[in-house]
Formats: C-alpha cells, structure tokens, sequence
C-alpha cells in the first residue's frame, strides 16, 4: 500500500478553488461582447408583454373591450373583487420582471461609457438601454403611479427604498425616451431592433399620456407643452420615418408562417420577436392565442386543431366590441374578429329534428359534412326579427345569435344565445404555426407599436390642444385604410390559424376547423353581394361628423361637451383600430374613463373611482423594504401603498 | 350504467424470474412450519437448561459456584448442564458476554432451568462514532442506535423507514411512493433554506448526497448510529450541523460461518379518509354554485340542469335517470367509483440471502437482496437489486486490508405526475377530480376523453400506461482502507471511499395522456432522456494512537481528508415522435429536438483534525477534537473554518459513593459543547452566474445574457461575494441509566443551540434586478429534549414483557434575521417564532344573514369589502372594520412538530413473539382544508354555507369566483397532531432442536400488519402522517432462516 506518501493532493489552495466552467459571470458585462450580448438578453423582456396571463389581465379586462370568459381563472381583474389586492400574484410577477429589466439597461447605461470603448454600435447600446429603462418605467407609472426610481444597478442587497412621485417618474421616463432619441439610429441592425422611430413613437405617448385627466392634479405646468410634443414626435414618425400604414388593416394579421410578411409590415414600429426555433424558445413563447378564443371543440361536429386554436376563453368580448364598429363599411370588425368554423369532426356531427330537417328524409342525417360550415356566429343587432330560440334549429351549423326576436339591445349582459363560452372571438392573435393543438409556445410576433396608433395619438393631442379639424386628416388616415375597398369579397375572411397550411404538424389531408368565411351578408341582413368602396362612408368630412358618429355612445357614458365626446370618440376609434392590443386598460385610465365605461358596458367589472385607477403594489415589495433600517410599520406600508388597498 | 366501467388491462411488469423463485421458497418453508410441533426439554438434580428470552438454548454460558469461583462448567449445545453444588445454600452464577450475569441461589432444587437476559445496555458493546469506534460505556456525547434486529422487525423498503420512531431526536416523514422515502430531521431545523438533512456516513465513507437511503438495502445493515449533539458532529466539522447517519453495512464475525435467508411478502390496498360528492350531492353543489352567481333557478328543473350538465350526452344521460320519474330524484343518478379503476392490491416481496464466514486471516460476507415492490397506484413500482460484499485481510499481525462494496441497482417506475403545478400530483388524485356523475367509457368501449364536458377535466382511466417516469438509479459504494501498527498503540489507516452513482431517466408520455391533451385532436407524445452521473471520492489519512498508564487512558486521532465530487447531467426532449413504441429510445426521429441541454457541477472540500479521549480511572471521561475545513462553493477568504468540541462524562455507578446502591446498575452524566457548520449551498453561488436569453431577429438566433431574469421559475440570485460557514454551537446535558437490576434503562438528554450566520436564500426588493440572494444573515435558536426508555415490566419463564418508548420534543426559534430582530414576512421568517410557520388572516366562521352580522357586514361593506351572508369571515385584527394584509393577517402554525415518540411493546411467551409500534407526532400544522367551491370541479363532501343551510364551517358555493372565497386560504390551517399503530407483528421461532433436525440452525416466521391506522387525529379527511388524504394498508408475512 503505499501508506505514507499517499496523496495529500489538498494541501494546495487551488484544490478548492471554483471553476465555473458551464456559465459566465456578471465580469462578462465589463467587455464590449458582454454588453453586446445583454442588449440581446434585454431584448427577451420585450416578450414579457406575450408570455403569460400577466399583460391581458392586466391590460384587457375589467374594460369595456373584453369581460370574463368560460374560465374565471383571472376574474378578479375583471370584477375588480376584493382579491384583486397586493397579494395577486401578477402585480408581484409585473414589479418583479419590470424592474429586472430597468436593472439590465441600469448596467449598460452605467458600462458602455466605461467598457465600450469606440465601437460603432456605442450609442445604439446607449440609446436602447435609455429605451428600456423608459419604456418600463412608463409601464409602471401607467398601472401603479409613483414608483421607486432606481437609476443605477446594484452590486449588493439594497433594501431602503420609497416611491417616487408620480411626477418625477414621468419626467424620467421623458428624459430616457428623449436620449433614446436622439441615439438610436434610424435603420435597425437587425429586424425588431428599436429605432429611434420606436423612441419617437413612445415619447409621444408619453408624453399624451402625462397630458391626460388622471394627471390633472398636477400637469398643469407641462400640459400644453407635452401635447405639442406628442404632436412633435407622432408627426416626426408619420413624416421622416419609412413607416407607413398597411395598405389593408388584413396585412397585419394575415399570417401563414413563422417569420412571415406581416411581421416587417413597415407599419410595424417595434414588435417582440418570436420564432419556430423550440430550442430556443424561452419558458413560454407568445402566449396571446390562447387567451380571446371562444369554445368550439365541445360542439357536435367540432374538435380542437391547430387552426383553431386552444381556447383558455378568458376574453370574451363585450356587445360594446362589436358596436363600436360599423360593421357594415369597416372592414376592421370581420378583420379582426372570428365568426365562422368548418366541420372537422364530421362524425360527430349533430343530425337534423323531426320538422326542422329542410326535408323529411333527412331527419337523423347529418346536419353538415366535414369542411362544411359547422359554427357562425350572428353578429346581429337588437331589432332583428329573423332569428328565434325555436327557428335557429332549422340551420345546418350550430348557430349563434347576438340578439333574438323581440330582445332588448344590451351592453351589460350576454344577449342572444351567446354565453359564457360562446362569443365571437377576437382572432388577432391566432396562430397555426404552433408545434400541436396543445402546444402554448406561440410562434407569431407581439406587436408593441403601429403606425396607426401614432396617427391616433397625434390626433387625440390636437384635440386636446382645442384643434378639432387638424385632428381631423390623422383620423381620416386611419379610417380610410379601415374601409372596404373597391371589389373586395366582404365575405371573406382569415387569420393567423391559416398557418397551418404551411406547418408540417398539420395534417393538410384531414379536415380543420379554419373557415375563410365569415357572416358578414347574413349577419348585416344584405342579401346582395356589395362591391362599393366604403370609405366615403368613414372618412370625415368634418368636424361635426365626429360628433355625429358615435352619438349613441356619447350620452351613454354622459359625455356632454365637445372635449369630453372628443375623447371618448378617440376611445372609440382607439378599440376598433386597436381592439384587445393589451393597451385598453391604460387608456382609459389615464383619460379616467375606466369607472364609466367598464361599468357601463362590462357586464361584470366594478371598479371603485376611489381606488381602481390604479394597481395595488405588491405586498412584496411593501414587506420587503426597510425605512431608516427598520420595517414598515402597518401604517407605513398603507401610506406607501395606494388608496383603498 | 356500471356495465360501461371496463376493467383496464393493468401494466404487464410482475414480479421478475428470480422473484418467482423466491416466492415458491417461501411458500415450501411456511409449509414446513405447519407441519411442526413444539418439543421441550427436561433436565435432572442440579442439573437445568439456560436460554435466552426468546427461548433459544444457550450453549457455552459459562457456569459458576460464587463461592468457588475457580469450579465452573459450560453448557452444551442444547443449552444443557450439570454443575455439583457444594450445599444447598450455595450460589451459582451464570454469565455469558452480552448477557446479564445472573446469580442464583440453589435452595434445596436440583432443577434449576434458567433465562438470560440481553444486557440490554451493552455496555461492553461497541458503538460507531465519527472516525473509530468506542464502548458504548466510554461514550461522552448524545447518539441513538438502531441494531439489525430492530430493522429486521418491520419489513422496510429504505433506512428511513426503519429509523421512523426507533431512534429519540430524530423525525422522519412518511412518503409511501415506491422508491421515495421522507425526509429526516435531527433535533429539527436550523436552517431557513440551507439543506437540514443529516449527513450520511456508510462504513467510514461520509456520502455526497442524501439518495443513498434508497439505494442501500437495509437487509445488509449491522447497525445505524446516529450522532445528534455538536460534540459528536462537531468531527465531521462543517458537515455535521444537521446530525450524522452513520451506517455499517454487515460483515462476518470471527470463527462463525453462516448462511441466512429472509424473506417477505406484503400485500397492500390503498385506504382514502376524504369522501368525495356523490352524484347526488355534486349536482345539487353546482346548482347551488350557479344560484349564487344567479344562473340557476331555486326549484331544479331538467332545462336549467342541462345547460349546466348537458356538456357530455354519456353524463347527461346519467343525470337525465334523476329526471326519469318527471320530477328530480338524485339518488337515481349513479355514481362513478373513479378512484378504484387506478388502484391494485399490492404486492411487495423482498429476498435476502447472506452468507459470512471468518478465521483469524480472514472475514468475509457476502449478500444479495432482491425487492420488488408495486405501488397501490396502478403505474408506481420499484425493484431493487443489491448486493454488499466485504473483505477483511489480516496477513501479518500488522497490518489489516479490506474492502467493502455495496452495489444497487434499482429501477422505479414513478408513475403518473402532472407537468402542470395545479394539476394532479398523482393518478389517484387525477381520479379524484373526476366528475361523480360522469362516466369514463362510452358505449364502444373507447375513452371518453372529457368526463363530463369540461376541457380541462381530463379522464385519467389508463393513463398508467400513457405516462411512464422510469428511473434507473446504478449505485457504487465502496469503502477501502489499510491499517498498519506502527508500534504499540500507534496505527496509521487510509480509507478512501469512491461513490459512483448514475441515474437514467426516461420520461415518455403517449399522445392519449392526460399531460399531452388525453387524445384530444392534436394531442401529441412527449419524451425525455437524461442522465445524471456523479462521481465523488472521499481520501482519509488517520493516525490513531491509544495508550494506558496507571488509571489514565489516552487516545488520539489525527486526520486529513478530502473529498471530491464532479456530476455531470444531459438533458433531451423531443415531442411529435413518429411512432410510440420507441419511448425515449430513438430521440433521432424527430428532425429537431426540443429541448437538450448538459451540465456539470464540481465541488471540493478539505479538512484536518484532531482528537483525544482521555479516561481516569474508568470514572471521568474527556473527548475534545478540532477541525478545520475548506470547502470550494464558499468565496475566497471565507473558504476555510474552524470548528471545535469538547465532552465530559462521569460514570457515578463507578464511584464508591454509589457501591452500595444496588438498584443503581449504571448511572453517567454527560455534558458536552461542539461548533459544526453547515456550505450546504450549491456550487458557484459566490461567482454572479448570468443567465442565458435567446432572442430572434427576424429568423436568426442571438444569444444574449442577463443577470437575473424573473420570469424563469428559479430566477439567478444576486452572487455574495463574502458567503462564509452557516454555524451551530450545541450544548448538550445528559444522562445514561440503568436501575432496579437493569429493568429501566434509558438516557435522557437535554439539549440547546444557537444557529448564526445562517445561509439563506432570501427575498430581496426587485429594484435591485434580482428577486433573491443567498446571504449569512441572522440566528435560530433550538431546544429540546431527547428521551430514551426500555422498561422490562415483566420477565418470567415463559412470558416477558418489555416496552421501548422514544420521546423528542423541540422547538426552534427565530432569534435574528439579515436587519436584526426585524421580521422578514416576504419570506415567512418570523423573530421569536418557528422557522416554518403559516401566515395568514385568521379563519373566523363565515357570515350569516343574522341582523346581527348584517349590520357588521354593512360596516366593513362601506370600506371596500362585499362581504355577504355565506362569506368567510376573517378576524379584523386592529378592529377598524377594513381587512387588509399590513393590519390583519398573523401566524396561523408551524410544520415542525413539537414532539414525536414512537412506543413499541413486545411480549413473548415460549417461542412466540408478538409487538406493535404506535407513532405520534404532535402539534404541527397542516395545510389542507380550504376549498374553491366553484361547482366546476369535483368537490370534497363538505357543509358549505346555503340559504337553507346557515353553516358555519365552509363559505356559499359560487360559480363566478374561480378562485373561491377571498379569505379561502385562511382555512387552510389544521392541527395535524395524531397517533398512528403504525404495525402489529406476530412470530414463531422453530425450537432449536427441531431446526436443527431440519439442518438448518434457527427459523422464525412472521405476519405483520402494516398500518392498521390511526388512533387519533384531529383532521378527518386526510391522514396527518403523510399529509394527503390516503393511506397503505396491509399485511406481511415472511421467514427468517440461519443456516
């Protein structure tokens, strides 16, 4: 044995010494790679928007868009109940996830002086940091006020922390997104790069935003100034930029494969990148699809597929969703919203009743054959005598009727025959491009800024400026691309669930539920095919036909003068433009128009003007910090926390 | 409807060859056994028979006359003797090693028949301590033994089982999964979220990781030594702060070959304590939910049940029999025994077989052990194939070799797991959430794939054989060392210790289970391979030196050791596999995997110590050590500390003042004071990993970084540069006894720790970019008191009577935490209160439609709340009629118990034995009993709150709230104090002169029940041991032969 001499190998230091060989470490971020490398890494927060049920609760429900579907998992953002408090876990996931990522841009604002050296992509790292770390700033002031300001990255734990004032926030977010701009180049390095376009587009919202009633406490002094800036900035993306709207409001969601066409639509001013690469993927993938699809797969004749979708039925959209439109000349409604599915389980098809069958012998058969139409939805309106509880039985498809005979126009409960589980789907976010029907890794681009809403937020700061007719033309823009055009087939349809012709997970022999049909004719009651353009009918020709379009809705909500109609047509035109964009609750926050909308046309949502125009902060955070080294007392966490909560 | 319940074709893996085999000895030997009567024997003047208290003859019990004590004889192999006695006054005395000396008058008999009693104390027994062995006598710190034979006792699938209320100081939870075993706690917890599991110990090697319980068959285990208090650990240094197992595996003894066979077979059935709705309650429960919500009508009607029910026509149709008479009568509607399609009678069988023989060269043993054991939950199985060979050489009287290997291997099917946090845990639980009135076939035989309609309520019915988790875990424990005398009393030793152990896991789920869309169109297969492999060595250098003069006694033990551990693991996941049979063997089919990934992980550790027992006059007895260790995963600078230790033991019974006290038969205090430490933290959390994030431009893929991204479901904690050593200082008082001639024996030992710079992942502000970090921050303290009886209440002839009670109370204490005693509620830690508590607002009935609680409702209402009658009501702590989280919330329990004891009694009469063993664990808090009551899934029998049904135990059903009642976690608090007979043994040893006509040289067999169930517990619907509602019963039944 060899006894003695036997190895002492740890005597020596470097016996214990770590090697981390499977991850680098925070010294990475020191080198200009590093850097470059934690833009990309930055970049992935941009996805946080699509990645879970954090941003469409937050965003979506409890307006006027979009109530509680078949699945009340997230209800109480909704109902705005009593558990919609510190402790819910999104606002935590929210706090926690912004905040990482100001860290992130705190690290390259802080390194790029002193690490970067002269590389060409210099300022461009500089310039999307200060984007980060005002776009998330501006996130957070949206939903919960004054935060803390935390403006350089920590190396150790920090605990003392206090809000900031609603103020100073805002002139933060201000400042970054203004150096932002004056750094970031014109022309990406590379797709879904941040342009200064990108920077322009959100200082303007920026500043819109800090112009609006929420903020009349104390914008006086910069109100005036911030509309003409957000004027200053829309103006400059409209006009230098090479940004233009799409030519039909389709083009946008029109997708057939990962990466398609409509993803660099130059209409696109910065959209969160996803792809078909699973290994890299992340934990969740644009997750959008699943939340707006109403039930199909339980309905005889009907199953799940990867057209169709996975429907998780959180959303379920409002009778205001489908008014606010005219959807008889804007295209936008039947564009963005679904209302027709094909048989793709033909041999569960439900069979004709006796006395209903359109002849006796068919009574038993089948109602409809695989790829027939197994599904519309009627998207009707309150006055329509044709359909009734009995008659609809006489319909081949399983048959959905907003109103029945003799039934009373409502915005404040389920009309017809839809119900909690059936409803006519937002289909924006549709996507057949997924691995399998159960797969929730989305593969399509989120959407983050649009050329559109740049038309509508330096149309919304004219008006508040009091210049009604030179909001006119941006509003006219939007509206015109919004009509038909000469020729086009009104009845035809698609969505992002026609990628399945492309996926190779897709069986392209077997029957799917995607339809290129919708209700259009039967639903607007026309019996003859309209070939007309229609944007005569949308374009304004003046100011007073502002006031006059929306008119119903106007004393609904108790809007009275022309500012007040103003702002609630903007509203109006922000939902059929942007329907279920995850901007919705923002909106009508900062116009304080949550309370009288959401109450007036959601069926179930709440809200208390004393204390749900903004979140509650996390419990987390109150918990978490000290004040001069001790905790908050009770009385401290309530003072730092907002009212009511 | 029963007839649509189709029995499902059970997974085809049985027992394997080799078990077969075993199953017909066994059978022949209990064949045997039946065929045999008792014989005894008799015996002439001075003239009798000795035996143990089993009724063994004892041959070679050395004989006596006190008077003269050079006159003695031996008995014979029967146990037989005959001595001449001087007078008839004369005294004999009978002694054996490990035996009680007994002395008896001979008064005029000429038959005197005698037992000996097991010294139970084994003072001269020899116990494993840290780095050598010691009298037990000689003993100056806190240890609790379990010997072979108490092991034995139960038929235990791993060493958890069999230390579960055997051992004071020590609580260990039940887990009944196939292969899994609980967790095991020494003197409680100290650590907020530093591992608390004891170090383990096999044959000297200090093990990486605590998997090796699974892995070691507790057939080949001589003994386990379980060392709690600091001055016993404090030798294993900064591994020690949470106890040390240490285990001896079996080996031969000199002059003695042997040959032994044990086996076992349990027969098992799963017993639930939670009743589900029936049919007839669940659809008056979702009415109920739905009139809440104001969708339902106050009188039932066939209409508004089928736009509730009507989502599935199988389980309308069952509904629709309610309706058959023209009015509702709910009792017509069957009922789906869901749960019993997933379940089995379980069979276990467990095979031993060892032999060992020795001279004075050489000892040698060998085992083999077989288990194969099948879950109650179709899908679950384990076997486990072991064996422990070991080899002792003394060619010159020298120097000593030997070596030891123990090797496994062992595959579980873990069975059915949801990937989905709330999903079911296991297919029993899948089942429970099945629909009462739905069924799970339809009229072709085939899966309905949505019991009931609702998209996720997924039918599990099959799914064992959709959802295979197969782990194969290969297992090599070697322990070598060489021993030199240098000179008299000086010894050098080398041990060195590889442990190799490999996991291969094999995850494959069919496109029909419920985890991949149950066969729902676009359902897809899912599979995973990975592997984790580990290699550690462990290389001791020890010199011993040992010496007396006088009436000093010295020894030394010097040490340097070091430890290495490297694991590498892969990781791939392919979904869409072209076809099934290939589970995850054929990965390359899919053009792209999905997943993949690979790791690797090193640590290394390094320490010296030093030791001395100094004994006086077998009186007073010193044993002081100190150690210094290095460990790599700390920062530099913080690498290396020191832990020291000292104990003091005085064995009264030796000293003269005690002489004349008979009925003291051994009696010493011991007082002992230790530091140990505690790196159990990952490697390179010192050193700032960053996170990898992958973005897209466009198509192409960019790999970027952060520091910390809190989406990920384990966010980067912020890296400490200045992480050192997590300590305990431990005192320790004690005592050993032995009195009224050894029939009360015992140790009892008090005990108290102080815990700082306590390593903790802790929550800390995001505006810092992370949500977390590990830090040294803050105290816990922790008291106790750990008791140990044996009482002989009764010993005669025939029959005896004696009682094991193991008592352990304690309670840990927050003292500090990272700001001082400022309490930290994100993470729970509360000063002055338990490490693991519950936090929440305080359960206060629920509201009735009383003027009373109308008027209150009223004043809270006008502060936010929507309080209505049938809400839970919560205390309102600071009484300003506003619940709210800063004001109103408190402790609600703690998970630690705040004692266990485990009470086992044993009678014999003649050849028969029989026992039971009653565990408690007392004051500890479960959380269980909160309920949604949405009406949408399936439902506990609970007395929820209706107009008509003013209760005040559960809030109204109400279908739009998701999540129940805002206030439902605040039911979710029980007290899961219980008393559980845990098993009742019955046993038969075969007379000796029968065995021995039979060739072999002892035989027992055994029936067992297992589990007859709890005694008492204040929660009736799950069972508190093992924290959900269902429990294993069974019966075992086995032989024991030596040959």
């Amino acid at each position: 044995m060899v006894a003695g001499t036997s190895i002492l190998p740890s005597c020596s230091d470097s016996f214990l010494e770590e090697d981390m060989v499977t991850s680098l470490s925070t010294q990475h971020f020191t080198t200009a790679e590093g850097l470059d490398e934690l833009s990309t890494g930055m970049y992935q927060h941009l996805r946080f928007q699509f990645n879970y049920e954090w941003a469409y609760s937050m965003t979506q429900y409890g307006t006027d868009e979009f109530s509680t579907g078949g699945d009340r998992t997230w209800a109480l953002w909704n109902t705005y109940q009593a558990d919609l408090n510190s402790e819910t876990w999104h606002v935590g996931d929210w706090w926690n996830n912004i905040y990482g990522n100001i860290n992130s841009a705190n690290i390259m604002i802080a390194n790029v002086p002193r690490y970067y050296g002269d590389l060409p992509a210099r300022d461009t790292r500089l310039g999307e940091a200060h984007f980060m770390r005002a776009y998330n700033y501006f996130r957070l002031v949206r939903q919960f006020g004054g935060v803390p300001l935390k403006l350089n990255p920590s190396n150790s734990v920090e605990l003392e922390f206090r809000r900031n004032s609603e103020e100073e926030v805002f002139e933060q977010v201000i400042a970054d997104f203004n150096k932002a701009w004056e750094l970031l180049p014109a022309a990406p390095e590379q797709t879904g790069r941040i342009t200064k376009w990108a920077a322009a587009h959100f200082l303007a919202k920026a500043y819109l935003t800090r112009a609006s009633e929420l903020y009349e406490g104390w914008n006086g002094a910069t109100k005036q100034a911030d509309l003409e800036n957000a004027v200053l900035f829309a103006d400059r993306v409209i006009n230098e930029s090479p940004h233009t709207l799409a030519d039909d409001f389709r083009d946008l969601w029109h997708y057939t494969k990962p990466n398609d066409v409509n993803e660099t639509n130059p209409e696109i001013i910065l959209a969160a990148q996803f792809s078909d690469n699973t290994a890299t993927q992340g934990r969740f993938g644009n997750q959008i699809h699943l939340y707006y699809p109403s039930v199909y797969q339980n309905l005889p004749g009907m199953q799940r597929d990867i057209p169709g979708g996975r429907e998780f039925q959180r959303l379920r959209s409002t009778n205001y969703a489908m008014d606010v439109y005219d959807r008889v000349n804007d295209s936008r409604f039947w564009k963005s919203f679904k209302t027709v599915y094909s048989s793709n389980r033909p041999g569960t098809a439900p069979v004709w009743e006796e006395g209903y069958a359109p002849s006796p012998e068919l009574v038993g058969e089948p109602r409809f054959a695989g790829g027939e139409v197994a599904i519309k939805y009627i998207v009707n309106n309150a006055g329509d005598n044709r359909y009734t509880q009995d008659n609809i039985k006489f319909e081949a498809p399983h048959t959905f009727v907003r109103y029945f005979d003799g039934e009373a126009e409502s915005f404040t409960s389920i009309t017809g025959n839809y119900e909690a589980s059936r409803w006519v789907a937002l289909s924006k976010f549709m996507d057949g491009s997924r691995s399998s029907v159960a797969s929730q890794f989305g593969r399509r681009d989120g959407i983050l800024a649009r050329l559109a809403e740049t038309y509508l937020i330096a149309a919304e700061a004219h008006g508040r400026l009091g210049d009604f007719s030179a909001a006119l033309p941006y509003i006219n823009e939007v509206r015109a691309r919004a009509a038909y055009k000469e020729g086009e087939d009104r009845s035809y349809y698609s969505d992002g669930g026609l990628a399945y012709i492309n996926n190779e997970a897709v069986n392209q022999d077997a029957f799917n539920s995607y339809s290129d049909k919708n209700t259009y004719y039967e639903s607007n009651n026309i019996a003859t095919e309209l070939t007309d353009a229609t944007s005569s009918a949308l374009v304004f020709g003046s100011v007073a036909d502002i006031f006059a379009s929306d008119a119903e809705f106007y004393d609904y909500v108790g809007a009275n003068s022309d500012e007040e109609k103003f702002i609630h047509f903007i509203l109006n035109e922000r939902s059929r433009e942007l329907m279920g964009e995850m901007l919705r609750w923002e909106d009508l926050a900062r116009t304080k128009t949550l309370v009288v909308r959401a109450t007036r046309f959601n069926d179930e949502a709440q809200p208390d003007p004393n204390k749900h125009y903004y979140r509650p902060l996390p419990q987390s955070y109150l918990d978490g910090i000290r004040w001069d080294g001790q905790n908050l007392t009770p009385e401290q966490k309530q003072q730092e926390q907002n009212p009511g909560y | 409807m029963n007839k649509k319940l189709r029995e499902v074709p059970q997974t085809s893996r049985r027992a394997s060859f080799g078990g077969r085999f075993f199953r017909l000895v066994l059978l022949g030997m209990v064949f045997l056994w039946g065929a045999l009567g008792s014989l005894e024997a008799q015996g002439r003047a001075i003239s009798g028979t000795v035996t143990d208290t089993q009724g063994f003859p004892m041959p070679g019990v050395n004989i006596t006359v006190k008077e003269s004590p050079g006159v003695g004889v031996i008995t014979d192999i029967d146990g037989k003797y005959q001595i001449t006695a001087p007078n008839d006054n004369a005294v004999l005395v009978y002694s054996f090693i490990g035996f009680q000396v007994e002395e008896i008058s001979v008064s005029g008999r000429s038959v005197i028949d005698v037992i000996l009693m097991e010294d139970m104390l084994g003072l001269e027994e020899v116990v494993v301590v840290g780095y050598g062995v010691q009298r037990r006598s000689d003993l100056t710190g806190a240890l609790s033994s379990v010997s072979s034979e108490e092991i034995q006792r139960m038929p235990v699938a791993n060493m958890a089982q069999a230390i579960q209320g055997r051992a004071s100081g020590i609580d260990i939870t039940s887990n009944e999964r196939p292969g899994e075993s609980g967790t095991i706690r020494i003197r409680g917890q100290r650590s907020l979220t530093a591992s608390s599991d004891p170090l383990y110990v096999v044959d000297g090697i200090p093990l990486a990781s605590k998997d090796a319980i699974n892995n070691i068959n507790p057939a080949d285990i001589e003994s386990i030594d379980i060392l709690k208090d600091a001055s016993s650990t404090a030798i294993y240094g900064s591994r020690g702060a949470n106890g040390v197992i240490l285990v001896t595996t079996k080996r031969a003894k000199k002059d003695a070959l042997s040959m032994n066979y044990r086996g076992t077979l349990t027969i098992e059935k799963m017993y639930d304590r939670m009743e589900m709705m029936n049919s007839a309650d669940y659809i008056e429960f979702r009415r109920d939910a739905y009139r809440t919500a104001g969708s339902y009508p106050d009188v039932p009607t066939r209409d508004a049940d089928l736009a509730i029910f009507g989502m599935d026509d199988y389980a309308w149709a069952n509904i629709e029999q309610g309706w058959a008479g023209g009015s509702w009568d709910g009792s017509r509607v069957s009922t789906t025994d869901w749960t019993d399609m997933v379940t089995r009678t379980a069979l276990t069988q467990e095979h031993n077989l060892s032999v060992s023989g020795g001279s004075d060269n050489v000892l040698a043993y060998g085992s083999f052990g077989y288990l194969n054991q099948e879950g109650t939950q179709l899908g679950q199985e384990f076997e486990r194939f072991s064996t422990n060979l070991n080899v002792e050489v003394t060619p010159v009287d020298w120097f000593k070799y030997g070596a030891s290997v123990n090797a496994s291997s062992s595959m579980q099917e873990y069975g059915f797991d949801s990937t989905s946090p709330s999903g079911a845990r296991s297919l029993y639980a899948a089942a429970l959430g099945m629909l009462p009135y739905a069924v799970p076939f339809d009229d072709n035989g085939d899966r309905i794939n949505l019991p009931g309609g609702d998209v996720n309520i997924l039918n599990p019915i099959g799914d064992e054989k959709y959802s295979i988790d197969e782990r194969k875990t290969y297992r090599l424990l070697g322990s070598l060392f060489a021993e030199v005398n240098l000179m008299e009393g000086l010894r050098y030793r080398m041990n060195f210790g590889p442990d190799y152990y490999q996991r291969n896991r094999g995850i494959y789920r069919d496109a029909m289970s419920m985890n991949r869309g149950g066969g729902e169109p676009g359902s897809t297969n899912y599979a995973q391979y990975s592997t984790d492999s580990r290699f550690s060595w462990t290389l001791d250098n020890l010199v011993y030196y040992n010496t007396s003069f006088d009436q000093h006694n010295l020894g030394l033990t010097f040490l340097q050791t070091a430890t290495s551990n490297r694991t590498e693991t892969s990781q791939m996941t392919a979904e869409n596999l072209p076809w099934n049979a290939q589970k995850w063997h054929q990965l390359n089919s899919v053009s792209a995997l999905s997943g993949f990934g690979t790791n690797l992980v090193e640590t290394t550790m390094t320490s010296y110590m030093g030791r001395v027992n100094y004994g006086f006059a077998d009186k007073y007895l010193l044993t002081a050590s100190a150690r210094w260790d290095g460990a790599s995963q700390l920062a530099e600078g913080n690498k290396w500390d020191f832990f020291p230790s000292a104990a003091l033991a005085w064995r009264l019974e030796q000293e003269d003042f005690l002489a004349g006290v008979h009925w003291v038969n051994q009696l010493k205090a011991r007082v002992g004071v230790g530091t140990t430490g505690n790196s159990a933290i990952g490697a390179y959390q010192t050193l700032g990993a960053i996170t990898q994030l992958y973005y897209t431009w466009g198509e192409s893929v960019d790999g970027g970084y952060v520091s910390s991204d809190a989406s990920l479901a384990t966010p980067n904690p912020m890296a400490n540069q200045d992480l050192g050593w997590e300590k305990t200082t431990q005192w320790n008082l004690g005592v050993d006894f032995s009195f009224l001639n050894s029939t009360i024996n015992g140790s009892l030992d008090v005990y108290t720790s102080r815990t700082s710079d306590l390593l903790m992942r802790m929550g800390i502000p995001a505006l810092t970019g992370y949500t977390t970090t590990f830090a040294n921050v803050g105290e816990t303290s922790n008291k106790g008191i750990d008791l140990n009886l044996n009482t002989y209440n009764f010993r005669g002839r025939d029959f005896s009577w004696t009682t094991d009670l193991v008592f352990s109370a304690n309670r840990d204490k927050i003292e500090e935490l990272s700001m001082g005693k400022v309490d930290d509620i994100n993470n729970l830690w509360f000063i002055g209160e338990r490490l693991a508590v519950g936090y929440d607002y305080l359960f206060d009935g629920i509201w009735q439609d009383t003027p009373e609680d109308l008027a209150e409702m009223a004043k809270f209402n006008a502060n936010g709340h929507a309080f209505q009658p049938g809400s839970i009501r919560v205390k309102d702590l600071d009484g300003d009629y506003q619940i709210d989280p800063d004001n109103d919330r408190g402790i609600v329990g703690h998970s630690a118990p705040s004692w266990t004891a485990g009470l086992t009694n044993t009678f014999t009469y003649k050849n028969w034995d029989f026992s039971f063993f009653i565990y408690s664990r007392w004051n500890f808090m479960v959380e269980t009993g909160a309920e949604r009551l949405q009406g949408r899934f399936a439902q506990r029998k609970v007395n929820y709150w209706t107009p008509d049904n003013p209760s005040t135990e559960y809030p109204r059903p109400n279908y739009n709230n998701f999540d129940g009642d805002v206030y439902r976690t605040s039911m979710n608090y029980q007290d899961g104090s219980f008393i559980k007979l845990r098993n009742v043994s019955l046993g038969y040893n075969l007379p000796a002169n029968v065995a021995s006509r039979l060739g072999i040289s002892n035989m027992k067999v055994f029936g067992q029940l297992m589990n007859p169930g709890l005694l008492y517990s204040k929660i009736d619907w799950i069972d508190p041991d093992l924290g959900g509602s269902t429990f294993n019963r069974g019966v075992v039944f086995g032989v024991n032969i030596g040959f």
